[in-house]
């Protein structure tokens, strides 16, 4: 539908920085076929086979009034097959960010939920924006968040996953904040986008081998690393969400869900 | 003497380069390297050893006893961080530091008592890693601390596991990652440590919480530490001993040893912490 007009993925690779920004606003990043091929690219260039050609920082940002909403629902509701394979991709995706070389902040304005979240959690430093949200609301369209649970338990501690997979809530940047997910919030865009410039220009001047070996330790010693290597946790993790994504209560939740956005609009 | 309580019962000096204490059931371990603002070089991290272990052995021969140990540095500063300037070139030794101060850190949490850094001036490095390692920090503002290992091309593997598990992952991947030092009101806020207060209240507020934690049960107090040590992974070996050895690795890298040797050709006196770019 997009994907001749205008990528909806964007690189710009300068110096040891590589910026990914996700660039679908219209229908606020959504997750669907396209962007998961364009962003599958994007971490092939990210990881290339000569370690020394790889970016050191990589910042994933968005274009537009929100980071990502999520899987393209719309999508999924036109045909069944989708879902689970979304959620395979998404499970391989953040563990492809989170075993990347590079160090990867998340530079996050507006929602950040589902997938989005899920997207973001696997990032190694998180900035936003005050308006910026965060959580995994799909339990109301019978979808279980398991995909993005080893990462995240990783990330806010035992107490604090079990409240954000379970609950559903939409949390504010600065409760984010409060609960570890994100380290630093900013008053506005500008402020966000200025701070996340100077952290990356920073982290580039800084020895790249350092950097590599602090991240995959960090890995190694929060139990992340595992899902470096698909067969593992997050395998587990994806199936478990993909095994709640093909009972009919999935089905009927997510088309009656479907059903009522589309009366609202 | 730094430590406020007057020295009556037990005056142990373990070497020139760390000391323990023991009055008024309060055990303190102080490193006496002030003139290198306590950098931890292959001595001192013996001495410190020496010292944990003489205070294991006083705190379970004599249970409720002693009640709480202070870790302190004399001088200006708790601890600026490794200095690695002997051993810059010998990738042996400089295991054997780095190994060291692992399984010291291991130590000092294994102790059965509550302990508290009293962190005065700077604590970088592995400084800070001593400070997180124990149950307590009390801090001042003006005090800086932090991990500017990877600003040095070093990687601050020893001291990771103890910060993922008193701030979290997600919060130690950010503050590992980007380096750099904070002040003590940051630290803080940051969880880095429990408290900062004016630098002339540190030594009334150290007492106070080792008065404090006096106060309960001995016993309890050891199983509730014994408890959370094994909860949160504190005790395992297989990672401080792996962690030991890539430090060592990154920092025989060409990149570390370029930065380190001209950082000390610049500054000779001091760890590796005495001038960490922001």
């Amino acid at each position: 539908m997009t994907t001749d007009e205008q990528p909806q993925v964007i690189l710009q690779r300068s110096g040891r920085l590589l910026t990914i920004t996700l660039n679908d606003p219209r229908r606020r990043n959504a997750l669907g076929t396209a962007l998961f091929e364009q962003l599958e690219r994007a971490l092939d260039e990210a990881n290339p086979r000569d370690i020394d050609d790889a970016p050191s920082v990589i910042v994933l940002g968005a274009n537009g009034s929100a980071f990502c909403a999520g899987f393209d629902l719309e999508a999924c509701v036109q045909d069944a097959t989708l879902l689970p394979l979304f959620v395979e991709r998404l499970g391989r995706l953040t563990a492809r960010i989170r075993a990347l070389p590079a160090v990867v902040i998340a530079q996050v304005q507006g929602a950040a939920l589902a997938g989005g979240c899920a997207l973001v959690m696997s990032c190694d430093i998180v900035h936003a924006a005050a308006d910026a949200t965060f959580g995994y609301p799909v339990h109301r369209i019978g979808v279980s968040p398991a995909v993005n649970v080893p990462v995240l338990l990783a990330t806010a501690g035992l107490g604090a996953a079990r409240r954000i997979a379970l609950s559903s809530e939409i949390l504010p940047a600065r409760q984010a904040e409060s609960l570890g997910l994100v380290q630093c919030v900013h008053a506005n865009e500008g402020a966000l986008h200025g701070a996340v410039a100077a952290l990356a220009e920073s982290l580039c001047a800084k020895s790249p081998h350092a950097l590599r070996a602090t991240k995959a330790w960090l890995n190694q010693v929060d139990g992340t690393e595992a899902t470096g290597s698909l067969g593992s946790a997050v395998d587990r993790a994806a199936q478990a969400t993909i095994d709640v994504c093909r009972t009919a209560e999935a089905r009927s939740m997510l088309d009656s869900f479907w059903q009522q956005r589309r009366a609202r609009m | 003497m730094i430590h406020p309580l007057c020295c009556t019962t037990l005056d142990r000096t373990m070497t020139e380069r760390a000391s323990l204490t023991i009055a008024d059931g309060c055990a303190t371990i102080l490193l006496r390297r002030g003139e290198s603002r306590n950098a931890l070089d292959c001595d001192t991290i013996v001495a410190l050893r020496r010292c944990i272990d003489a205070a294991a052995v006083e705190c379970n021969g004599k249970r409720g006893v002693v009640r709480s140990l202070v870790l302190a540095g004399e001088g200006k500063s708790f601890c600026a961080g490794m200095d690695l300037k002997g051993v810059l070139h010998d990738a042996v030794r400089m295991g054997d530091m780095l190994r060291g101060l692992s399984s010291a850190l291991l130590a000092l949490r294994r102790l059965p008592v509550p302990t508290i850094a009293r962190v005065q001036g700077a604590a970088i490095g592995g400084g800070c890693g001593l400070a997180v390692v124990c149950d307590f920090a009390i801090t001042h503002p003006e005090a800086k601390l932090g991990y500017p290992e990877v600003d040095l091309g070093v990687c601050p593997a020893v001291v990771a596991p103890w910060l993922v598990r008193r701030i979290g992952a997600g919060p130690a991947r950010a503050m590992l990652l980007a380096g750099g030092t904070m002040g003590g009101e940051e630290a803080a806020a940051r969880g880095l440590v429990t408290r900062c207060v004016p630098a002339a209240d540190l030594d009334a507020e150290v007492a106070a919480l080792a008065g404090r934690l006096a106060t309960g049960g001995a016993e309890a107090l050891a199983c509730t530490k014994r408890m959370l040590n094994e909860l949160d992974g504190s005790l395992d070996e297989k990672i401080a001993a792996d962690a030991a050895e890539l430090s060592a690795r990154v920092i025989a890298g060409p990149e570390a040893q370029a930065s380190l040797t001209r950082l000390y050709a610049l500054k000779p006196q001091g760890g590796p912490a005495a001038n960490p770019a922001r």
